[in-house]
């Protein structure tokens, strides 16, 4: 009995509040930090070019099997702009298909793939589904501009940190042989390239072949 | 019986009017309590049609009407269709004794609390044919327990009105209201004022008594069948009745136009009047259908017959006492707050132990089970699984 009053207090006190309904097509509230919408692909600023190289872990990965990627020869890396040999050419999800389990996002040794905050992509028909390259760029652009998104592991895909710890290796590399040089002639030079190669630990090299 | 056509024309002018500001209440009924129910919960309510969702009720009309009236394969077709209208007829019938301000009645009776009384449970009839004729379980089922409800619930409610009519000393709602010039009988009897309230809210099925068309239980009673303008029709008369028991408490409990302001009022003051302490009624019957959950149909039996019935023959008795020894009228009310402390106390005791009326209950129900010595195969086979249980460990140690 005296808990009924309370109830009724209780419910009387909501009378002088706000409610707390977002209409929602109207008001959008924002997703938590941790919301874990459809992937999206990253976008290297310093390379200008997706970290994506299209190594197929991903669509091997997928339970769903919803991705499709096709690789080619990176431009960029031929003018040694980009560490990357290898980049993504088309990259496909169908949306339809995909579960949201972030297993893309877990084997990725790239950092390109992310599960972003996208979860508004209704469309009028199937093919509106289907999330092509361009789309997953701009969705993972908003994504790294909301969370300012920072890669994992640097050192390893950002492509300006990579190619300036590589030139610093090399300069450092060059500097060495000339001291080397000109403190004994005849040190062996098939030893020394090896040594950067293990600095950078660039996976790259492995999945390329 | 000599009655001309004049009279006739204008009875049925009446009778238009009162169906149209009837329907008018039920409109703002439904959008009142949208409204109400959700701001109570936190929600905003309806805010799509019109301003604040004000034509929300006019949409649910429409929809309701342009729905396609089925009826199931297996019904009885006349019954089905007729039962709505003899739920709505008499909860629209009561409406002509019932008086908004002196003169605003359409016919004031001399025995118009008895009118209201017998009219008022012919709906049951209705509820019941309504289970029966759609030939659903559900409905069957519901019609069952709403006949159970409602004339459990119709004595707490007659009782109560019986005691308002013996303080007034007349079954004409005119008298009653004029008898509470001075002093409203809320203030009076409000233990009849409580039993009333709680057995309308019994009687037209608000929640939490919506036992006989539950939806989690029995998918919407005996209007399961039900669907477009029928549907609408038990819908209207939902409505309808809640605002009968508003304005039934308004008129016999809160001293109707009378008080406080006294008899001067002009007629459109008086009938605005009844009208507020009719819709804060209404406003308090919501207030409960936001807040409390649906009782089981055994709480709401024990309730009815254990608590509502017993106190409201105090009340009655009480008056009864007071009326014939000639007592001081607040007399009266001490003792209807007596009564009421009664069940206050019980359900205070037995709240503050609850451990120990729950240790009551289990030993009043407990079953005894007597140790027996367990049979010999039983007792062998537990010692030759504990002897290889233990083997394994001894052959490792």
């Amino acid at each position: 009995m005296i808990s009924g009053l309370k109830g009724l207090l209780t419910t009387l006190r909501w009378l002088g509040k706000k409610p707390v309904t977002a209409q929602y097509p109207n008001q959008h509230l924002p997703v938590q930090h941790r919301y874990m919408g459809f992937p999206a692909l990253l976008w290297d600023e310093t390379g200008d070019e997706p970290f994506c190289t299209g190594c197929m872990v991903c669509v091997r990965e997928c339970p769903t099997q919803c991705m499709t990627a096709i690789m080619h020869d990176n431009p960029n890396f031929t003018e040694g702009l980009s560490h990357r040999r290898k980049i993504i050419e088309t990259f496909e999800i169908n949306l339809n298909r995909c579960i949201l389990c972030g297993i893309c996002v877990d084997v990725c040794a790239f950092d390109a793939i992310e599960m972003s905050h996208e979860h508004e992509l209704a469309s009028f028909e199937r093919a509106g589904a289907r999330a092509d390259l361009g789309l997953l760029l701009q969705q993972g652009r908003r994504y790294m501009k909301e969370e300012s998104w920072e890669p994992a592991s640097p050192g390893r895909n950002v492509a300006g940190i990579v190619l300036e710890a590589r030139a610093k290796t090399a300069a450092a590399k060059a500097a060495a042989e000339v001291a080397a040089e000109s403190k004994s002639g005849d040190a062996p030079a098939n030893v020394k390239p090896q040594e950067p190669n293990l600095d950078e630990k660039t996976p790259l090299e492995g999945s390329e072949s | 019986m000599n009655v001309t056509l004049g009279e006739v024309i204008n009875i049925a002018i009446a009778l238009f009017v009162l169906f149209n500001l009837v329907t008018l209440v039920a409109i703002t009924l439904v959008w009142l309590e949208r409204k109400l129910l959700g701001r109570l919960q936190g929600r905003p309510g309806p805010t799509r049609v019109g301003p604040f969702g004000l034509l929300q009720p006019i949409a649910d009309a429409l929809k309701l009407l342009a729905k396609e009236d089925i009826s199931p394969g297996s019904s009885q077709k006349v019954l089905f269709f007729v039962a709505p209208l003899l739920v709505f007829v008499p909860s629209f019938v009561i409406w002509l004794t019932f008086p908004v301000a002196e003169n605003l009645v359409v016919r004031n009776l001399g025995l118009g609390l008895f009118f209201f009384v017998a009219f008022s449970v012919l709906s049951i009839v209705g509820l019941v044919l309504a289970g029966w004729s759609s030939n659903s379980k559900y409905a069957i089922l519901g019609g069952f327990r709403a006949a159970a409800q409602l004339v459990s619930y119709e004595i707490p409610i007659i009782m109560s009105i019986l005691v308002v009519a013996m303080l007034a000393g007349t079954l004409d709602f005119v008298e009653v209201v004029e008898a509470q010039e001075a002093v409203p009988y809320i203030a009076m009897v409000p233990l009849a004022f409580v039993i009333f309230l709680i057995a309308g809210l019994a009687e037209v099925g608000r929640t939490p008594f919506d036992i006989y068309f539950a939806e989690s239980e029995v998918v919407g009673g005996p209007f399961v069948e039900y669907s477009g303008a029928h549907w609408a029709i038990f819908f209207l008369a939902e409505y309808v009745n809640t605002f009968v028991v508003g304005l039934l408490g308004a008129l016999l409990f809160l001293g109707g136009w009378m008080w406080p302001f006294g008899p001067d009022l002009p007629t459109p003051a008086a009938a605005g009047l009844v009208l507020v302490k009719a819709y804060f009624l209404t406003v308090i019957i919501f207030w409960v259908r936001a807040t409390y959950p649906r009782m089981r149909i055994d709480q709401l039996m024990s309730f009815g017959w254990k608590w509502l019935i017993p106190l409201s023959f105090a009340v009655f008795v009480a008056a009864a006492c007071q009326l014939f020894y000639k007592w001081n009228p607040w007399t009266l009310t001490i003792i209807s707050f007596v009564i009421m402390a009664v069940p206050v106390v019980i359900q205070i005791r037995r709240q503050r132990n609850p451990a120990l009326a729950l240790a009551a209950r289990y030993a009043a129900n407990a079953i005894v089970v007597q140790a027996r010595p367990k049979p010999a195969v039983a007792a062998a086979m537990e010692s030759e699984s504990a002897t290889t249980d233990a083997a394994p460990e001894g052959a490792g140690a």
